[in-house]
């Protein structure tokens, strides 16, 4: 039971906080508003079964609309915290728990061992969007799948569309980071969502998980590309001094995936196609 | 004008001082912090503040919306730098204020105020970048060690004057709900002092069957006056404000007193707990799943309150989107300062003004929880029943406006990302 303060504060509407934009029978959105109340947030975190991250943007929503038929494919919080694990099998440990945990056994008579409702606490998902409306990926042999086209998306054609968009964040209690966000550019014949989890658990793992969708406008052809990317800190630490960064540096890299993401190896990527209509 | 009084003009325009003068500042810091206690007690009126992190321009606002120092008392609960752009002149401003009017100004440590935290959050990268070496941010951590571990509010009034807004809200609704003085427990105001919601004390239940439901005041759920008594007079019992929480080597606000604080915060212990454990909606004591760090619930709360003649435990350390969020029938409060959080959360903050009792018969003696001192423990022993929480004026805001920042909207960089 808690009683939550202001609550009659204003606060801004779905539609006026929606950007769209419409390009070649494609309708693309991005709805940014601010973090979730308390009562969306309970809500949440009952119906998921565990408790969200501090920040957690309920109502951000990146999403991609083949106007003709429907299709439609979104990016949300919820469904991305879904995919965390329940369970607290893959659980992960702060740096210096060993060492807590010792001394505060010792220490306290009561001998407190029960851990509060075990989770995947760092928000690690594997989600790669949510089809909300109209058929899903294909999954083909490697041999025939198609991959992104990186060389047109490296062409400097104009972006008519830009947005980023986060759908959480986390502390991890000031031991790192948990981000999930998406960003989109379209440009006038083609188009890219890269949604990204970066998480870094100081002084134990950075993980990297990226889902792209490339859309191409004129023949309907949608690619999503899913990368899993993993490696110690200490060795991601390492990597970025072999790369040239001075340590002094090394803090403000360690806090941008873009920095580090082509230090860590790629320990899982798939490739799905789906033409529409 | 003195040299204090003109380093807290250039802070207060959002200007570093300079480093030999940071140094003194420090110097003079410490001489004061020394002679405090772990536990420092204050006199209502007295206006409680959450995290800060960094954010100078919504501090300026804190100020503007609560009154300035030293008119308004002030007490900080911790988590004055890191994440913001400006912990260095958010955290200068208030060690400043602080030597100035020692009175009027309480500091308690938060766990940013540390050296490994801020190392890693901003604030050593800050100092380096503003002065060229990190000597300003060696002084500052020289301080943090210095810091209050936590602080008790004596002498808060269980009744709220209410603002104009509010009486003129309550009479609206007829005679049968209005709201008088000695009714209002909660009241919550936004920046310009403008009412937006108050919540009745609930009255003691006659007998059993008055339905919860129906003596239920307030926000649905939130059994805000659960256990206030209702009992005649203005004494309320006293305010534990701390950082984090609770620890399980501590059961009386004594024990605070006895630790050795003037050191780096460490990763476990008594000290650890206090600037780091978080409550949760659990029984008893709970590890929590990061592998370190304690979790506490509701009856731990209450046998603590009731041990320390404590009616309400104020802390800050969580992020909370309506800026104040009360747990456990209002045994305990998290309060949050920090506007549009990183400036990207979009959440308002508040601060808690706990006014001052009247009467002259606030609690003013102190049991900490020792029984041959306290004739009343027995008692209330018997009956479970906890202090009448202090009335609490809450103030909502929100972060300062843009152009007042003199830097320009955050935009989205367009970027050929692949």
């Amino acid at each position: 039971m808690s009683l939550n303060g202001a609550l009659n504060e204003p606060y801004p509407s779905a539609e006026l906080s929606t950007v769209s934009h419409m390009q070649k029978g494609f309708k693309i959105s991005a709805r940014k508003l601010p973090i979730s109340k308390s009562g969306p947030i309970d809500e949440m975190s009952q119906k998921l079964g565990i408790p969200v991250p501090e920040m957690i943007f309920g109502d951000n929503i990146v999403s991609v609309e083949h106007m003709e038929s429907g299709w439609r494919l979104e990016f949300n919080a919820y469904d991305a915290l879904d995919r965390v694990d329940k369970t607290g099998r893959t659980m992960l440990k702060v740096a210096y728990s060993k060492e807590w945990s010792r001394s505060s056994r010792e220490n306290t008579h009561e001998g407190i061992k029960e851990v509060v409702k075990p989770f995947d606490w760092s928000f690690t998902t594997d989600y790669k969007g949510t089809i909300t409306n109209g058929k899903s990926f294909d999954v083909l042999p490697p041999q025939i799948v198609e991959p992104i086209p990186i060389e047109l998306l490296k062409r400097p054609d104009p972006i008519l569309f830009f947005e980023e968009v986060v759908l959480y964040e986390s502390e991890l209690d000031d031991n790192g980071i948990s981000m999930l966000s998406c960003k989109l550019r379209v440009m006038p014949d083609r188009m890219l969502v890269l949604c990204r989890l970066f998480m870094r658990l100081d002084d134990v793992i950075v993980r990297i998980r990226d889902t792209r969708i490339y859309v191409e406008f004129a023949t309907g052809k949608i690619i999503r590309d899913y990368t899993e990317k993993e490696d110690a800190f200490e060795k991601v630490k390492k990597s970025l001094l072999f790369s040239g960064k001075l340590p002094s540096d090394l803090t403000t890299a360690l806090r941008d995936p873009n920095q580090i993401a082509h230090l860590i190896p790629e320990v899982k990527h798939t490739i799905e196609n789906l033409t529409i209509p | 004008m003195s040299d204090l009084d003109r380093a807290i003009a250039q802070l207060r325009s959002c200007r570093p001082i300079p480093e030999a003068q940071v140094r003194e500042l420090c110097h003079k810091a410490r001489e004061l912090l020394i002679e405090e206690g772990n536990v420092v007690t204050v006199t209502a009126p007295v206006t409680i503040c959450g995290d800060i992190h960094g954010q100078f321009h919504d501090l300026m606002e804190l100020f503007r919306v609560g009154g300035d120092v030293p008119d308004t008392n002030y007490l900080f609960m911790g988590d004055f730098v890191d994440r913001g752009f400006y912990s260095l002149e958010s955290f200068l401003l208030l060690l400043c204020l602080k030597v100035r009017y020692p009175d009027r100004m309480t500091l308690i440590r938060g766990n940013h105020e540390s050296r490994q935290i801020t190392t890693v959050y901003g604030f050593y990268d800050e100092c380096l970048r503003k002065y060229g070496s990190a000597n300003v941010w060696r002084y500052c951590c020289e301080v943090f060690d210095y810091l209050a571990l936590g602080a008790i509010v004596l002498g808060a009034s269980n009744t709220l004057e209410p603002s104009p807004e509010a009486l003129a809200h309550s009479q609206s609704l007829g005679p049968t709900q209005g709201l008088t003085e000695s009714d209002i427990e909660i009241e919550v105001l936004n920046a310009d002092g403008v009412y937006i919601n108050s919540f009745a004390r609930k009255t003691q239940p006659s007998s059993a069957e008055s339905s919860p439901a129906q003596s239920r005041t307030g926000a649905p759920g939130s059994g805000a006056s659960g256990w206030s008594t209702g009992t005649p007079g203005n004494t309320s019992g006293a305010v534990l404000c701390v950082h984090g929480g609770l620890s399980p080597l501590i059961d009386t606000v004594d024990k605070i007193r006895i630790l050795d604080r003037k050191q780096e915060v460490p990763h476990e212990g008594a000290m650890c707990d206090l600037l780091w454990s978080d409550p949760d909606e659990i029984d008893g004591w709970g590890l929590s799943p990061r592998g370190a760090g304690f979790l506490f619930g509701a009856d731990i709360v209450r046998v603590f309150n009731h041990a320390n003649d404590l009616s309400l435990i104020a802390r800050a350390h969580q992020l909370v989107m309506e800026g104040f969020k009360e747990m456990f029938d209002s045994t305990i409060v998290t309060v949050w300062s920090a506007p549009n959080y990183c400036y990207r959360c979009g959440n308002v903050a508040a601060i808690l003004e706990l006014g001052e009792d009247g009467s002259g018969d606030g609690v003013i003696a102190r049991s900490n929880g020792d029984v041959t001192r306290s004739d009343g423990g027995v008692m209330r022993e018997k009956e479970r029943l906890l202090l009448p929480g202090p009335a609490r004026r809450y103030r909502v805001f929100q972060a300062a406006p843009q152009d007042s920042r003199g830097m320009p909207a955050k935009k989205p960089v367009i970027e050929y990302f692949l």
